[in-house]
């Protein structure tokens, strides 16, 4: 299926923990070149939504499909792992260089050696962080830290990235820099969805709004 | 004093003047807790990683046990394969007992629970967001696993080294099951143990200077591997 056909559905997504239902009959359509702004309080289950969607948490039941294909867990989990990059709230850099940091997600993709060189070079060019390229990410802050986990995950192509609260803790020139960053993954052809306590993001392009309220979709509108 | 420090110069003589007997038992200690340590390491990093990474039933008796077996004397180890490896036991046909193979096995049975539960105490404290951002990144399972090893590799090199030093310095398992033959399955502990029944403390300090040695080695490569050393500011 062409990139800007694909979507994915998502119906009836529940979860629980133990006794706790932590999502309920959550309903949600991503397509291309989406940007969807997640709202709700600590602990209404937004985490717990993403970690679903990006195939990293089994939902206790879903219906998955993209194109017109249901598919089994699984199945969806392999898709949603293939297509779908997910973004900690505190990304987690692994132990080495910004530049070992970016290539990661290429050299998994079997992408020749020198290819990845130019390629990481570009991409940090792209968003301005070439002078980060061979610094310790160890001794980054927490805002480029946000900011090459963003450039790591881009540079990858998924269909859809998702941001699990990525302003929190930042200060303010920090953010707007995340900002731009983040609106130049939609004019790359990728969807993004990203929570926030904070529903007040009028420097991104957002064109979809939901709202959790206790593991609930309480409201949905532009 | 006089005794000791005579004694040490004997040791060091005999250390340096190229005394085959001596490298010999060396050279023997160092095959059999090298490979030991070589066939224990990956099972049990990988048991180790399941149980951290894994929640399945009769997992926590199972961290449990292996925390129990850090505490198993080398001489109950020896002592159990000598009963399982000779004639009469039911391993007796393996005609293991007194061979270098029977002390191999011996320190693969003291070495593994250092390294489960060293490793498992590692990859306890290592952080999930490892292995989710692995996976988000397109690794496949076992590629994000081998990951998540690399980011706490300094965990996993504290735990061979130590379990290398617990069996490098054993003297039951394979005083029981190898039987101190010269030039075969006598090792250093076995050799330093027979030399001072036999008061001959030169030979006894001279190996003992060697496991010395070592421990310095192994604590030094350690330092280093760690870095500085410090924790990151």
């Amino acid at each position: 299926m062409n990139r800007k056909d694909w979507h994915i559905k998502m119906n009836h997504i529940a979860f629980q923990h133990k006794e706790r239902l932590i999502l309920d009959d959550i309903n949600l359509q991503i397509r291309h070149n989406d940007f969807i702004l997640m709202t709700g309080q600590n602990g209404s289950g937004k985490s717990t939504l993403l970690r679903i969607i990006a195939g990293l948490l089994k939902p206790s039941m879903a219906q998955i499909s993209s194109g017109h294909h249901k598919q089994s867990w699984p199945q969806a989990r392999n898709m949603l792992r293939q297509r779908i990059c997910y973004l900690h709230q505190q990304p987690y850099l692994f132990h080495g260089t910004v530049f070992d940091n970016i290539a990661y997600g290429l050299r998994r993709k079997k992408v020749p050696k020198q290819e990845i060189g130019h390629r990481v070079n570009l991409a940090l060019q792209t968003f301005s962080l070439e002078s980060l390229i061979n610094r310790d990410c160890r001794e980054l802050s927490g805002g480029e830290k946000q900011r090459v986990a963003i450039v790591r995950s881009w540079i990858i192509k998924p269909d859809i990235i998702l941001l699990d609260e990525p302003f929190a803790n930042m200060d303010k020139e920090s953010r707007f820099k995340s900002y731009d960053l983040i609106n130049q993954l939609q004019h790359n052809d990728i969807a993004v969805l990203l929570t926030s306590h904070d529903p007040q993001m009028g420097a991104l392009n957002i064109n979809q709004h939901l709202h959790l309220y206790q593991g609930k979709m309480v409201s949905k509108h532009l | 004093m006089e005794e000791l420090s005579s004694a040490s110069i004997q040791a060091l003589t005999l250390l340096f003047s190229g005394n085959v007997e001596i490298w010999r038992i060396i050279g023997v200690s160092f095959t059999v807790s090298v490979k030991a340590i070589l066939i224990a390491t990956v099972p049990a990093v990988i048991i180790a990683f399941l149980l951290s990474y894994y929640v399945f039933p009769g997992r926590r008796l199972l961290i449990a046990l292996f925390n129990t077996a850090l505490a198993i004397p080398a001489v109950v180890v020896g002592l159990t394969l000598y009963i399982l490896l000779s004639r009469a036991g039911p391993l007796g046909d393996l005609h293991l007992l007194f061979t270098q193979q029977a002390m191999i096995i011996g320190q693969i049975i003291l070495s593994f629970p250092i390294l489960v539960a060293m490793s498992h105490a590692s990859l306890q404290a290592s952080d999930r967001r490892a292995w989710e951002t692995a996976i988000t990144l397109g690794a496949h399972p076992l590629r994000a696993a081998l990951t998540v090893l690399r980011e706490v590799r300094f965990g996993l090199i504290a735990a061979i080294i130590a379990a290398f030093g617990r069996i490098i310095a054993e003297v039951g398992s394979s005083m029981m099951v190898g039987g101190n033959i010269l030039n075969y399955t006598r090792n250093i502990p076995t050799a330093i143990a027979l030399e001072t029944s036999k008061g001959s403390f030169a030979q006894g300090i001279a190996l003992g200077m060697v496991l010395l040695f070592l421990a310095l080695l192994l604590n030094l490569s350690l330092t280093w591997f760690q870095g500085k050393g410090e924790v990151n500011s």
